[in-house]
């Protein structure tokens, strides 16, 4: 940690704090033993009761924790604040284990395209980074990384029970399997859900939506009702991860697939069309004007600014706009499931940080590294960063990866922004969402970069929705022949 | 005699020693990537279909042909590349011809232009998207309300977001033609402006029939320089518009980005660089030529 950038400032003082007291304790302890022949073994002796008091969860697993002692391990992660919460409780695993963990933290465009070139060339210098679950067939196709039933099925490395697999939010286990094997394991996820001013809901005399249509018709009875506020606004921003990780929902409400049994792309179905004239209309009619460059924060921002009556996007946004010193609305918000498509189907987003295991480490490093992924996403450690407050404005974490947290009173109540945010989020989790809710294939950078074009020159009217969508799957269509 | 060319050989050697290791650097850094480069351009290196890469000689050439996002971009590269440099040239030269007699305030005037060039492309880039062209927020929309123009998505709409992109690398490097321009007409030789004075009728006569064809070479030099920025231009459109709204802003050197590190095609991606590369070289190449005719 020595070498980390910002080196989160609780956690060192937490440190420090810990070895003042384990020194008192040892100092009180040496004069306690005073002369027993023992003396020279008590110190250690000390320090093994204490670390097994602060890790005694973990110690409940039968593995041996130290097996891999004194491995150093580099993982990249984004400056998102559930990593700066990971980054800060760490030192704990490195007590643990004797494994020390140095961290590299970059923005995620920066951050995939480094993991790339590393996992590429096979130079395993990152062990192990926070990956895309869409990347991981890809991964596969190279054979980049390891699987990791692997590491789970080696009773040497993980005790079964006391991880409970089974408890990480089956959806995303699954949108992590490549041909039925784990690739990445679940630490942090969202999915999309309906974000409102509850406020100007009442005023308008509206009823949350049941369905699209009823979402678009709140939009435009709310639109400039006072002269200023934007109805609605769905991502506008060009990109895999920015449009594309909207208007795949749309298109599947829509009843829309990916691709016909024979493999040939449907993207310009009438689903399609349909569902890309929906997205484009609410947003050139009722959107904030510049929502064809709008990711998630700009609409965020506006959405705390009190420019903005309604949106759709991640349920971690909740964590900022609940916050009253960055935001004008904390409080008035009300919170949904997605709206029902036409084909009668809510669907979210499906989204984790999936941890892969660097096929081109070396054995050692690889159990090190398995090591720390155990740990990181198991239920102690999630529990703990949930908690974990890094200041006093500090953000919770929204996106734990155990359905026994999400239904855990303590978690609860930390996010209890509304009664019911917790069950809307947790509903969504469980039934609104779909592994295959975009297409996971090796050639996933190039259809979403294919579909993020098309989509956003419809959005600005380059191109209708209808000759975006035909040029788009045609591309489509080139590139799973290759 | 012996002595000397002995003395001579160990200076050669001398010589070579301490240049050595930034040669090796140089090589290193610059000849080995871009021979690869070179090599690359020629294999199928698809990371996302790993299974069928091989050497395919020219194919990904032939491909470029077919591939209307690449004519797109190279469309797009071709106005944005022309445009900004014509607007570099001529409001350089505007602002040169007009400010040269200028003398209190002149250094201000000079310190002040280097401003903008002295920005990173990518701060340059973010700051004109976020508090510039920002609708209803940003400065330049700000102004366009207030003045009744009404407000523009400047970087919503392919059209606008071409020409926005263009208007920020002008802003950004005119400085540079004008100083260029400043330093050459305060070094033109002063008889022939006399004589001028008494031989023209109007002052546009006297820039175009003596001052224009003084500093011709200046003008040349500033047209190669700023051709070949504009031709690898990255970071400014990068961070303004990421290429988009659509391909509206694409240029091909953002093309073979995308295709290298998005799509991972990494000897497509090589083959569209290194296409860049030969076109910035040959039209630097002819520009030169017309500068050796220009100064014999």
């Amino acid at each position: 940690m020595e070498t980390d950038f910002k080196g989160p400032p609780r956690a060192g003082r937490r440190c420090a704090m810990t070895r003042f007291t384990r020194r008192r304790f040892i100092e009180t302890t040496a004069k306690i033993g005073g002369l027993l022949a023992a003396a020279t073994a008590a110190p250690s002796f000390v320090k093994r009761t204490i670390a097994d008091e602060k890790h005694s969860e973990y110690l409940k697993a039968k593995v041996n924790w130290r097996q891999a002692e004194g491995e150093q391990l580099k993982i990249l992660v984004t400056p998102a604040h559930y990593f700066n919460k990971f980054r800060a409780i760490t030192p704990h695993f490195t007590e643990l284990t004797g494994i020390k963990i140095d961290f590299e933290v970059i923005p995620p465009r920066e951050m995939r395209e480094k993991a790339l070139l590393d996992l590429g060339a096979k130079t395993a210098i990152y062990a192990s980074h926070t990956a895309d679950p869409m990347y991981l067939p890809l991964y596969e196709a190279n054979k980049w990384v390891d699987p990791l039933d692997d590491y789970l099925d080696d009773p040497t490395l993980t005790d079964r029970a006391w991880f409970d697999l089974d408890d990480i939010i089956p959806l995303w286990r699954a949108a992590n399997q490549v041909k039925g094997k784990l690739y990445g394991m679940p630490v942090e996820g969202e999915c999309t859900i309906h974000i409102y001013r509850r406020d100007i809901y009442e005023q308008l005399g509206l009823t949350p939506p049941e369905t699209m249509e009823a979402f678009a018709e709140a939009a435009r009875k709310s639109h400039r009702f006072d002269g200023k506020i934007a109805g609605a606004a769905l991502r506008g921003f060009r990109g895999p991860g920015q449009n594309m990780y909207i208007w795949p929902s749309l298109f599947l409400a829509w009843g829309g697939r990916w691709f016909d049994s024979a493999g040939n792309p449907q993207v310009n179905s009438e689903a399609g069309v349909k569902s890309l004239e929906f997205y484009c209309n609410l947003n050139q009619n009722y959107g904030p004007p510049g929502v064809e460059n709008f990711n998630w924060p700009e609409i965020m921002e506006a959405f705390a600014g009190g420019n903005l009556v309604q949106y759709i996007d991640a349920n971690s946004t909740a964590s900022v706009i609940e916050n009253p010193n960055k935001s004008k609305v904390a409080g008035k918000v009300g919170y949904g499931r997605w709206p029902k498509g036409p084909s009668g189907r809510r669907v979210t987003s499906i989204w984790n940080w999936a941890m892969p295991i660097n096929g081109a480490l070396s054995p050692k490093k690889k159990r090190a590294t398995w090591l720390y992924i155990q740990w990181l996403a198991s239920r102690p450690t999630q529990m703990s960063s949930a908690l974990y407050m890094e200041g006093p404005d500090a953000v919770v974490r929204t996106g734990v990866n155990r359905i026994s947290i999400w239904t855990d009173p303590q978690y609860r109540k930390v996010i209890a922004f509304t009664p019911d945010y917790a069950d809307v989020v947790l509903t969504s989790l469980k039934e609104d969402t779909d592994p295959d809710w975009r297409p996971r294939v090796p050639q996933w950078p190039k259809i979403g970069e294919i579909m993020a074009v098309a989509v956003q020159a419809a959005l600005v009217k380059q191109k209708t929705p209808k000759a975006a969508l035909d040029e788009a799957n045609a591309q489509i269509a080139k590139v799973m022949r290759e | 005699m012996k002595n000397r060319s002995g003395l001579y050989a160990s200076w050669e050697r001398f010589g070579w020693t301490m240049s050595a290791p930034s040669v090796l650097f140089l090589v290193a850094m610059t000849s080995i990537p871009l021979l690869s480069l070179l090599v690359m351009g020629t294999w199928r290196i698809d990371l996302t279909n790993p299974m069928g890469n091989r050497w395919i000689g020219i194919s990904n050439y032939l491909e470029m042909l077919q591939d209307s996002r690449f004519w797109n971009a190279a469309w797009v590269t071709a106005i944005y590349t022309v445009s900004t440099v014509v607007l570099q040239v001529a409001l350089g030269l505007v602002m040169a011809v007009a400010l040269f007699r200028q003398v209190r305030g002149q250094g201000l005037i000079r310190v002040s232009v280097l401003l903008p060039m002295i920005l990173a492309p990518v701060v340059v880039g973010l700051a004109w998207r976020t508090l510039i062209l920002t609708p209803e927020y940003g400065i330049l929309d700000y102004l366009a309300i207030s003045l009744g123009f009404g407000s523009k998505p400047w970087l919503g709409d392919p059209r606008w977001a071409l020409a926005s992109v263009i208007i920020i690398h002008t802003w950004q490097w005119t400085p540079f033609a004008f100083l260029v321009f400043l330093a050459s007409l305060h070094a033109l030789p002063q008889e022939p402006l006399e004589a001028a004075l008494l031989d023209t009728k109007t002052a546009w006569q006297r820039f175009r029939y003596v001052i224009l064809p003084m500093i011709r070479p200046a003008i040349v030099i500033v047209v190669i320089f700023r051709t070949m920025i504009a031709l690898r231009a990255f970071a400014a459109i990068f961070s303004a518009t990421g290429g988009g709204p659509g391909t509206a802003t694409e240029i091909l050197n953002l093309y073979a980005y995308r295709v290298s590190f998005n799509d991972l095609n990494l000897g497509y991606g090589a083959a569209v660089a290194t296409l860049l590369l030969f076109l910035t070289l040959a039209i630097s190449a002819i520009f030169f030529r017309m500068r050796g005719s220009v100064i014999s």
